[in-house]
């Protein structure tokens, strides 16, 4: 082997100090990215992302944590093509994928989570975090596969997963997206390889910042609803009204119950939903529903009621978890969305 | 998963599997808990493909190819599990559930492939929890569903038989269809030159409490030789028929002179939000998925075909079935000889005592079997469009169908006659005109 020339060593070096450097400014502005994400001040978080990317517009960290503002501010449309155009740019990153997996199932859209998580998995297979969210998505697609093929009644309208997020690319998948050569780790949070994020909740990123994602949460919900008893006592009505006309198989009620709104799961039309439920209703010889533990809470002309329900019909029994939510309308409390679960 | 070569199937276990493939799954299940694999993915070693590519019904009009393909592609997803293969079964099970969101058994292999990515699947339809949120009888149901659909293909009637009922098929009668209930299957023939052919199988419900019909409302699905008396017109029907409905002549004469009650047993097609029912779940109807009914309406003329409908049946070659028919034709020959003969007394020796028809005893028949005498004036007798099957159960009788025709004439009646065999001699209990 030849020996290399010292002045090409020297330009190496030189090269390799600047881009260091350069690294090393960049991790103060992904930082600080982050930290105004975790504290909740989105706008100004999004202002920091978008006025770096305007020098920078292609740079997969910071538009990643530009996806993780947009989708803590609630903006899951903005994450999603945020996510998006980054697995397009960047199709052997895995954390895209994972994250836009993560938000198709808060958007309970399970197979699109289920091809970003597989597409993941793909890029990194080692990569637990998207084994784990995909594990999610497979037990939930096969509990609404069973439930289909058994015929429990509701199941296929459960919660969606919580899936874990990921909060910013890993420098060996980054060194890996040619587009940049420099890999600077985010200041605070430790870098932290795949296999040990399975342990590591996205919100503990470090212990020392363990408690900061919760506070910001609790900082960003809603001010508590003003205890509106009289709405309180319309809305428990309407949930009773929907439990006697369903026990009563009165079809016709039952569905005035729900809103014109309220969209069904799977991908029913909403004709298609009445006539589904109609003839599941119509067809069973007697069928009684109780609820225990109705729970509601109103917020202005918004409530969420949630019981238990006990379901009886042709020799079946099921107890679940029931959640509606409910609008008030000019008629009364209609129900614009129904969901078992936890 | 474990993955299970084929090669694991040796010859033996192969036959004993066919031999025990209608009984009960646990011994299987057992057998196989060693090398943690499903009592189906067992059942599926049996598939060869050659098999299923066999397995295609006709296309249908205003169905999707791939409509009447649905059992087809099941299987091959078993196939594909029991290879080893579960990625690519997957996404056959996944484009299946697409096709047909309401073929729940495809729903149960679909949740099983699903889960499998996860956890190690102890059985087929390991739905966690399946009795706590009651769904325990519909999974007994869909698995019984899945034997018998895998059973049809893996066990299918040896080459050159039919069902021991078809004695003689006139050839103006282009099908038949035999149903064995113990299968939930349905046999469609076609009659060819060299005789029935058949034409492809489908599966098939009955009744709740199976089999055996005696009573309206027994939920039983009547044994007999019926035929399909119309199409009613679906535009007239509850959605609960699905694709059409096709009566069949319950109670027929035999039914009747043993006292049986009911009506309105048809064949039909199936909800809207169901693609198939369990093996026994209809109250005596006999129940086809939608594109399987409309293959069968689209590509035969219903009215008049036979539906032999058996506990199970039993397949003969051409040549077993001599001897019976040879045995039935003299009889009938007889019968007609005596016609012709004009000797009413030699005639009536062929009626059973208890011979009725359209509520006319054998004594109020007596006037019209003389002007019949009467008016063929010793012409000898052709019997056209001859058919008879033949229904033995504690009794030997015979369905016959022709039309009579005097010598020298262009036309004649349509005539159906129900026999009974008694001290080795053929009688008839029923005649009239159709």
């Amino acid at each position: 082997m030849k020996p290399r020339s010292s002045s090409f060593e020297f330009a190496r070096l030189l090269c390799l100090c600047a881009a260091l450097a350069a690294g090393a400014v960049w991790a103060d502005e992904y930082s600080d990215v982050a930290q105004l994400t975790r504290d909740g001040k989105f706008s100004d978080a999004l202002a920091k992302a978008d006025s770096f990317l305007s020098g920078k517009p292609r740079d997969p960290q910071m538009r990643f944590l530009k996806g993780i503002a947009q989708r803590d501010a609630g903006r899951t449309a903005d994450a999603i093509s945020t996510f998006s155009r980054l697995t397009e740019d960047f199709p052997e990153l895995p954390e895209p994928y994972n994250n836009l997996g993560v938000l198709y199932a808060d958007q309970n859209q399970i197979e699109k989570a289920r091809g970003a998580l597989e597409m993941a998995i793909r890029t990194n297979p080692s990569y637990s975090t998207a084994h784990e969210n995909l594990g999610d998505v497979y037990a939930k697609l096969s509990s609404a596969a069973y439930s289909k093929a058994l015929q429990i009644e509701g199941n296929s309208n459960a919660v969606s997963p919580k899936l874990a997020l990921i909060r910013q690319i890993l420098a060996p998948n980054l060194a890996k997206a040619a587009a940049i050569a420099p890999v600077a780790p985010i200041k605070g949070i430790a870098p932290v390889p795949p296999v040990a994020m399975a342990e590591a909740p996205p919100k503990a990123v470090t212990p020392q910042q363990k408690t900061a994602p919760e506070s910001a949460t609790a900082a960003a919900a809603a001010p508590k609803p003003a205890l509106d008893t009289a709405a309180i006592k319309e809305a428990e009505a309407a949930v009773q009204n929907w439990v006697s006309a369903w026990s009563a198989k009165d079809v016709k009620t039952y569905l005035a119950a729900y809103a014109r709104e309220f969209t069904p799961s799977g991908k029913l039309s909403r004709s298609e939903w009445e006539r589904e439920r109609r003839s599941r209703i119509e067809g069973k010889a007697k069928i009684s529903v109780r609820i225990e533990g109705l729970q509601i809470v109103v917020n202005g002309s918004k409530a969420t009621a949630k019981f238990r329900q006990d379901y009886r019909a042709n020799g079946i029994a099921i107890s679940s978890r029931k959640t509606l939510e409910m609008v008030k309308h000019g008629d009364g409390w209609k129900i614009v969305r129904e969901s078992v679960g936890a | 998963m474990a993955t299970v070569g084929k090669s694991f199937v040796s010859q033996s276990v192969r036959k004993a599997l066919r031999r025990h493939a209608l009984q009960s799954t646990t011994r299987w299940h057992r057998s196989l808990r060693g090398v943690a694999a499903t009592w189906w993915l067992l059942a599926t070693l049996l598939v060869t493909p050659s098999l299923s590519e066999a397995k295609a019904p006709a296309s249908t009009p205003g169905l999707s190819a791939s409509d009447g393909q649905s059992e087809a592609r099941l299987l091959d997803i078993y196939q594909l599990m029991a290879n080893g293969n579960t990625r690519d079964a997957l996404t056959k099970a996944e484009k299946l559930v697409r096709d047909q969101p309401n073929f729940q058994l495809a729903q149960l292999v679909y949740g099983d492939l699903l889960a499998a990515r996860t956890r190690r699947l102890q059985s087929l339809g390991d739905v966690p929890d399946a009795s706590a949120l009651g769904g325990a009888p519909a999974l007994l149901d869909l698995k019984e569903e899945s034997l018998r659909r895998v059973t049809a293909l893996t066990d299918p009637p040896p080459p050159g038989t039919v069902p021991s009922q078809f004695l003689k098929i006139a050839p103006q009668t282009r099908h038949a269809i035999a149903i064995d209930a113990s299968r939930s299957r349905l046999y469609l023939f076609e009659n060819t030159a060299s005789g029935l052919r058949l034409k492809s199988d489908y599966y098939v419900s009955v009744g709740k409490f199976g089999t055996l019909k005696t009573q309206e409302g027994d939920q039983r699905t009547p044994l007999g030789v019926y035929f399909i008396t119309s199409t009613l017109d679906t535009k007239a029907l509850n959605d609960f028929y699905g694709a059409g409905a096709l009566p069949l002549n319950y109670p027929n004469m035999l039914d009747q002179r043993r006292g049986k009650s009911g009506s309105g047993i048809w064949l039909h097609g199936t909800p809207p939000h169901q693609y198939s029912r369990a093996p026994r779940s209809t109250d005596g109807c006999l129940v086809l998925s939608n594109p399987d009914l409309l293959a069968i309406i689209q590509s035969i003329a219903v009215r008049n075909t036979p539906v032999v409908v058996a506990a199970q049946l039993v397949w003969k070659s051409a040549g077993q079935l001599e001897d019976p028919a040879r045995s039935f034709q003299s009889a009938l020959n007889a019968w007609s000889n005596s016609k012709v003969s004009g000797d009413l007394k030699k005639m009536l020796a062929f009626y059973t005592p208890d011979f009725s028809s359209a509520g006319k005893s054998l004594d109020q028949y007596t006037p019209l079997l003389k002007s019949e005498l009467k008016a063929l004036k010793g012409r000898d007798l052709e019997l056209k469009n001859l058919s008879y099957l033949q229904w033995n159960d504690s009794a030997e009788t015979m369905v016959v169908s022709f039309g009579e025709v005097a010598k020298g004439q262009r036309s004649g009646v349509h005539k159906r006659q129900y026999w009974i065999r008694s001290n080795k001699e053929w009688k008839i209990f029923f005649e009239g005109v159709h």
